[in-house]
């Protein structure tokens, strides 16, 4: 009687680790290194005028602070991360030289804290009134971001924009 | 000579799965966290913003970011909108506005008032030197006839609070 054989079991295989903990430890150093966390960002609120659809109630004159912002003199293009001359090309930034005026009213100003005194002079005056920004032609994000922060640190709240005036320009030619 | 019964010159193996496991966990955790970090936010230079309120969203809310570059770009999640260069109009971004505004829940515009309007914000990020018009652009859009979204909120960054008083300027 011939004697079966038991079935041989399979040897524990052992598989070299290394070069796998080599290449998880860089792909850890790489994304721990090309992360980029949110940075520090903030808010201004405003809104767009709310005069659409179809009203029923009666509407109110309500007299308004106008801020015109007008560009006087464009400034000198820097790099916009450091104090360098811009390069041509890419983002950039204004520097000090960038001259932009004020209209508040009839009164009109290139300083910004003469702009922020003469705006709390109003808002004492009517607390309840809303604020206007029109920026002209040839401003940009970062004049009308400063602005809008002064009208904000004055008190108000209810801030619009007027739409684009180089579009409606183009219109009536 | 008496011998110690351990035996140091022996093989060693150590266990390598928890190490492992924590190695993939960090780098799971690493490329979410980059992914959800930068997908909405374009890497845009702010102008600073002395008085702006912290940005802190409800990720329930869904809040629609829009990002314009300094060329007029519209992006929103890495997907171009608009480009000045290949000008369609405003098609994708009007559509995208007005899918945004269909979702929001509506409110009167004011206490009482009649006019029901998409109750959520929108925010704009624009780099510092962005021309305006692009911006109200946007805002044109928002304020159309069906999307009729006119709350706006405008990015800007942070001054740190020890920064001291002068450092929310910017070109003036």
């Amino acid at each position: 009687m011939g004697k079966s054989r038991a079935p041989s079991l399979p040897e524990e295989m052992k598989g070299d680790m290394t070069p796998m903990i080599d290449v998880v430890f860089q792909l850890l150093i790489f994304f721990m290194l090309t992360i980029k966390f949110k940075t520090l960002e903030g808010k201004l609120s405003a809104f767009l005028p709310k005069d659409v659809g179809v009203n029923t109630s009666p509407a109110v004159p309500k007299e308004k602070v106008e801020i015109k912002l007008k560009v006087e003199r464009e400034g000198t293009k820097l790099d916009p991360r450091e104090d360098m001359p811009w390069s041509g090309t890419g983002p950039y930034r204004y520097g000090p030289d960038r001259i932009v005026k004020y209209s508040i009213g009839p009164k009109s100003t290139t300083n910004l804290k003469e702009a922020a005194s003469r705006l709390r002079e109003l808002y004492l005056a009517d607390k309840e009134q809303p604020a206007t920004i029109d920026p002209y032609p040839g401003t940009v994000y970062a004049d009308v971001v400063l602005i809008l922060d002064e009208v904000l640190k004055v008190g108000y709240r209810d801030i619009s924009f007027v739409g684009d005036r180089s579009a409606t320009a183009g219109a009536k030619k | 000579m008496k011998l110690s019964k351990t035996d140091p010159g022996g093989d060693i193996a150590m266990d390598m799965t928890p190490m492992i496991d924590v190695t993939f966990q960090l780098i799971i955790f690493f490329m979410l966290l980059m992914d959800m970090s930068t997908k909405e936010l374009e890497d845009l230079v702010l102008p600073k913003a002395a008085n702006a309120d912290p940005d802190k969203p409800n990720p329930a809310d869904r809040r629609a970011v829009v990002n314009i570059t300094a060329d007029g770009r519209v992006l929103v999640k890495r997907d171009l909108l608009y480009d000045p260069k290949n000008d369609d109009g405003y098609v994708k971004l009007k559509e995208f506005l007005y899918q945004k505004a269909r979702l929001m829940p509506k409110a009167p515009t004011e206490p009482g008032g009649s006019i029901m309007a998409p109750d959520k914000p929108i925010l704009v990020r624009a780099d510092q030197s962005t021309p305006f018009k692009y911006i109200q652009k946007v805002m044109e859009l928002c304020g159309d006839q069906q999307i009729q979204i006119w709350k706006i909120e405008l990015a800007a960054a942070e001054v740190p609070k020890d920064d001291g008083s002068g450092a929310a300027a910017g070109g003036n």
